[in-house]
């Protein structure tokens, strides 16, 4: 497996640079009246138009989807008709956010025979209730048959960081206050607004030790990112955000058995991802809970100089499988504005178990 | 306005234990609860390796732990979901049980989230009838006395070898403005398909985008189709009797390929055909459903469209065309 970007000992070497060149996302919404395959039409138009690109000149996709989600076998099937696959092309698809989606197809560009790649991540969490869905997902036998739920999980999460002294309920209060004002200037935030920390930690709680504005609201929606090669990424923009560094890692599938204070995959995965090779202007993290942001911020030891979620973040707005997507499209638009350094993560599973870094820069 | 439709989806999982977890939940029938050593620690629920390693860890490794236990962290649920062990509020809690290194999450019927604390001690509430299964444990409780709810029917006399895991999951989705034309359109026998404006390909059903040219079509869009056409393929389904299943004799589907056009209707049912008689270029006519009669919706394989119920014999003769068993698209 490619760890990194530049030659490494024992991997191959990276003979092309590989760049974000353009992205695009549906409206962020409560319910959708689209099909998942139609939101997955719009947006990837959406991505190619501005581009000057259409379908044909799409030389891999990859889809990020999950059929749970959907509530229907193979559903990714369906999508591929949003990407025009015919005469038949190089498709992939993974049952995970589309960030994951990315991964692959970077891995593939590395290839070289190929310049141009589609990425997307979709999801309707309106079809289903959540509560319900993601239990199926966790262990088979000690935590499904219990319908141990996606609040429970980050509930106990929030509460081992607030024992160990980590952080606290005002501490979490105000990242939602940061990220709901932060996302006042983004259209495709869901909620947003200027909130008191006080009128925050005075309402009741949904899971103790978490409240309303910990947790992120339901979204459907979809995201699709181009990426291409060398001098052709040129072409397309004046400026593309290089993928300088790239990993994910993994942890148990049950929590616990993990310290649930610490998340050593982030830590890993962003040294292998290069982050300490220069500063760091903004970081994106697919935090949907306010405690989770404190964490990964310590795991990643994030300074104070680094702007987090400027976006509003997953707490503004969460389209499940293309929430980690999006922070990479985030983190894309500040190098296309003229930054030089952004930092984007994705993770997967209960209690921040699965953690991919992606390291964007203005130069390659 | 969108239309939205909700259909139930059940899952249901068989799984086979394997030796530990097998272990752990014959054990679970005895009102024991069971352990793993790896190294210095007792991994609780165990595993069959250990999570920080990976070495595997045998069988003769368990060892028993509690019943009773200390609770080291919690978060109280005042709405349960239906997949929830109580249907009252309660917490989900990491349990340290006695002798364990790693926390069991469970449910503990505690009343009242003041009644909880990290240290609390917890004992566990069994099942009467357990089959071994993690929620042979209703729940823990306060204090240090273990419970059974019913009759104890005592453990099971074999080992747990298999779970069954039943999830039903509602789901909530919107129907296509096409899918309501083409069925409105049976309901005065006709047959709605739409032709691509960038291909000119035609399309049956509603699906309301090309999928070769990845455009939208609208009721602009829309053409009636004819009535007859030709099977080009088939199969010959012999039930199986899964959840949900209705049929019960063998039952035919065919592929049918509309007269003058490229469009093939995939997975349609026959009527007045027996399965012996259905063949590649069986001539073939639309069957309608009387007016007035409410026909469903029709699943996504083998629905009809609203109210063509399937195909008939035409009566004219078969076709003779060794090419037309590959239109199956």
């Amino acid at each position: 497996m490619v760890h990194a970007n530049g030659p490494a000992a024992n991997g191959p070497s990276m003979s092309t640079d590989i760049a974000v060149v353009g992205w695009a996302q549906s409206p962020m919404i409560r319910r959708t009246d689209l099909s998942e395959t139609q939101l997955l039409l719009r947006v990837i138009t959406d991505a190619l138009e501005p581009l000057g690109l259409t379908r044909t000149d799409i030389d891999f996709t990859c889809l990020g989807s999950c059929d749970y989600i959907t509530g229907q076998a193979f559903s990714f099937v369906s999508n591929l008709d949003a990407i025009g696959a015919w005469p038949p092309k190089r498709d992939s698809h993974v049952e995970m956010d589309g960030a994951w989606a990315l991964y692959e197809a970077w891995l593939r560009l590395q290839e070289g025979d190929i310049e141009i790649a589609v990425v997307t991540g979709s999801g309707r969490s309106s079809t289903g209730d959540p509560a319900l869905i993601y239990p199926m997902e966790m262990d088979p036998f000690y935590l499904a048959p219990l319908g141990v739920d996606p609040l429970t999980f980050a509930a106990l999460q929030a509460r081992a960081l607030i024992a160990a002294g980590i952080t606290d309920e005002r501490a979490m209060a105000e990242v939602a206050q940061r990220s709901r004002r932060d996302a006042v200037a983004n259209p495709n935030a869901q909620v947003k607004g200027d909130f008191d920390v006080e009128t925050l930690l005075g309402t009741d709680y949904v899971r103790e030790p978490l409240r309303r504005h910990d947790l992120p609201p339901i979204t459907d929606g979809a995201a699709a990112m181009v990426l291409a090669t060398g001098d052709r990424a040129r072409q397309l923009r004046d400026r593309p955000a290089y993928i300088t560094g790239f990993d994910h890692r993994t942890e148990c599938h049950n929590p616990v058995y993990r310290d649930l204070t610490d998340s050593p995959s982030t830590r890993i995965a962003a040294a292998a991802a290069h982050i300490g090779t220069g500063p760091l202007e903004v970081a994106e993290l697919q935090a949907a809970f306010t405690h989770e942001e404190i964490l990964l911020r310590r795991a990643l030891e994030l300074g104070d100089d680094v702007a987090v979620n400027r976006s509003g973040g997953a707490l503004a707005s969460n389209p499940i499988m293309a929430t980690g997507l999006a922070r990479i499209g985030y983190a894309a638009n500040h190098i296309f504005d003229g930054g030089n350094r952004a930092l984007a993560h994705s993770t997967s599973g209960p209690c921040l178990q699965q953690n991919l870094i992606c390291i964007l820069e203005g130069t390659p | 306005m969108t239309r939205f439709v909700e259909s139930s989806i059940t899952f249901p999982y068989k799984r086979s234990l394997g030796p530990v977890i097998g272990a752990f939940m014959t054990a679970l029938t005895d009102q024991r609860i069971l352990g793993i050593r790896s190294g210095d620690r007792v991994l609780v629920p165990p595993l069959e390796w250990d999570p920080q390693t990976g070495a595997e860890l045998p069988a003769d490794a368990m060892v028993e732990v509690g019943p009773n236990g200390t609770v080291e962290s919690w978060t109280w649920v005042p709405v349960p979901s239906e997949q929830h062990p109580l249907d009252c509020p309660f917490a989900f809690a990491m349990i340290r049980l006695d002798g364990a290194s790693t926390p069991l999450l469970h449910a503990v019927d505690a009343g009242s989230p003041a009644a909880l604390a990290v240290g609390t001690r917890v004992a566990p509430r069994w099942r009467g009838v357990r089959q071994g299964r993690i929620d042979d444990i209703i729940a823990f409780v306060a204090g240090e006395v273990s419970e059974v709810e019913g009759v104890d029917a005592g453990p099971k006399s074999e080992p747990v070898l298999m779970m069954d895991y039943n999830a039903s999951i509602t789901y909530r989705n919107p129907v296509p403005l096409v899918l309501d034309r083409v069925r409105e359109a049976s309901r005065e026998e006709r047959i709605l398909g739409q032709r691509c404006p960038v291909c000119a390909r035609v399309y049956a059903g509603g699906r309301g985008y090309c999928p070769i040219d990845a455009v939208e079509l609208g009721v602009e869009h829309d053409v009636d189709l004819p009535h007859t056409g030709t099977i080009t393929n088939f199969t010959i389904i012999q039930p199986v009797q899964y959840p949900g299943q209705t049929e019960t004799e063998p039952f035919a589907r065919v592929f049918v390929l509309l007269d003058g056009t490229d469009v093939i209707l995939p997975y349609q049912p026959v009527i007045e055909l027996p399965v012996g008689d259905v063949c590649v270029g069986k001539r073939v006519a639309a069957a309608w459903a009387p007016p007035g009669d409410d026909v469903d919706e029709g699943g996504t394989m083998g629905g009809a469209y609203g109210h063509l119920i399937g195909w008939m014999p035409s009566g004219e003769p078969n076709i003779d065309d060794p090419d037309l068993v590959n239109r199956i698209f």
